[in-house]
């Protein structure tokens, strides 16, 4: 090709590289994706652990997410699940194949679908192949595209 | 038939070994957004005066949008 020794081909392409969280450069810098914002500190439990133990550890939480150990997601626990019988595994009341955003979303699109869905709770981030990455609550999106539409206002002076 | 990658990490690596990373999208579309350190050679405007700027010997790794 064109003289060249060496061409290699990056298959994926650019969108798999977003997917998985990694850096970009140009004019979206600017933009904000839910990758650089959803909140990673979200509590996370194995599947067997029972329930009793992780609504001990996941006290002002509403959302525990079941993943294996390389942090994919396998299922979620919210308050319903939380509040239920201590003696059952996570495994066993966990809600399966929950909707997850990538990371490359951007904040008001995630917005603007989670006002169209009437989603009120926290939204799950993860890469293309299913690890948690963080969650974003619709307080937290509201908020923060508030911060940034006061921020872009030009004063009148 | 150029080799073919498909992990961030190999991206990484052949980086890290000196790999010249080529955006071959439009020119509006690079601008918006591309990986860190990359450089635009629109697929169609490669030619041998759009790539005389690259280094023949070290490897050329490029990419488009999505698989495929």
């Amino acid at each position: 090709m064109l003289g060249f020794k060496n061409v290699i081909e990056y298959m994926p392409g650019k969108q798999a590289w977003y997917e998985e969280n990694q850096p970009r450069e140009g004019r979206a810098v600017d933009e904000i994706w839910i990758g650089d914002v959803a909140d990673s500190e979200v509590p996370t439990c194995d599947p067997a652990e029972r329930i009793g133990d992780v609504r001990a550890r996941t006290a002002g939480w509403d959302t525990c997410v079941v993943v294996n150990p390389e942090r994919v997601v396998m299922g979620l626990l919210r308050k319903k699940e939380l509040d239920g019988d201590p003696d059952s595994s996570a495994e066993q009341v966990m809600r399966l194949g929950p909707t997850t955003f990538r990371p490359n979303m951007t904040l008001p699109d995630l917005l603007q679908s989670m006002r169209d869905h009437d989603i009120q709770t926290n939204s799950l981030v993860t890469t293309l192949d299913g690890r948690l990455l963080g969650v974003i609550s619709r307080a937290d999106a509201e908020a923060t595209l508030a911060h940034e539409a006061v921020a872009e206002t030009p004063t009148n002076r | 038939m150029p080799r073919q990658v498909f992990s961030v990490s190999e991206v990484k690596q052949l980086l890290q070994q000196g790999a010249q990373l080529i955006d071959v999208l439009g020119e509006d579309d690079f601008e918006h957004d591309h990986l860190p350190g990359a450089i635009n050679l629109p697929l169609k405007q490669l030619d041998a005066k759009t790539s005389a700027g690259l280094d023949h010997d070290r490897p050329v790794l490029v990419y488009c949008n999505d698989f495929g």
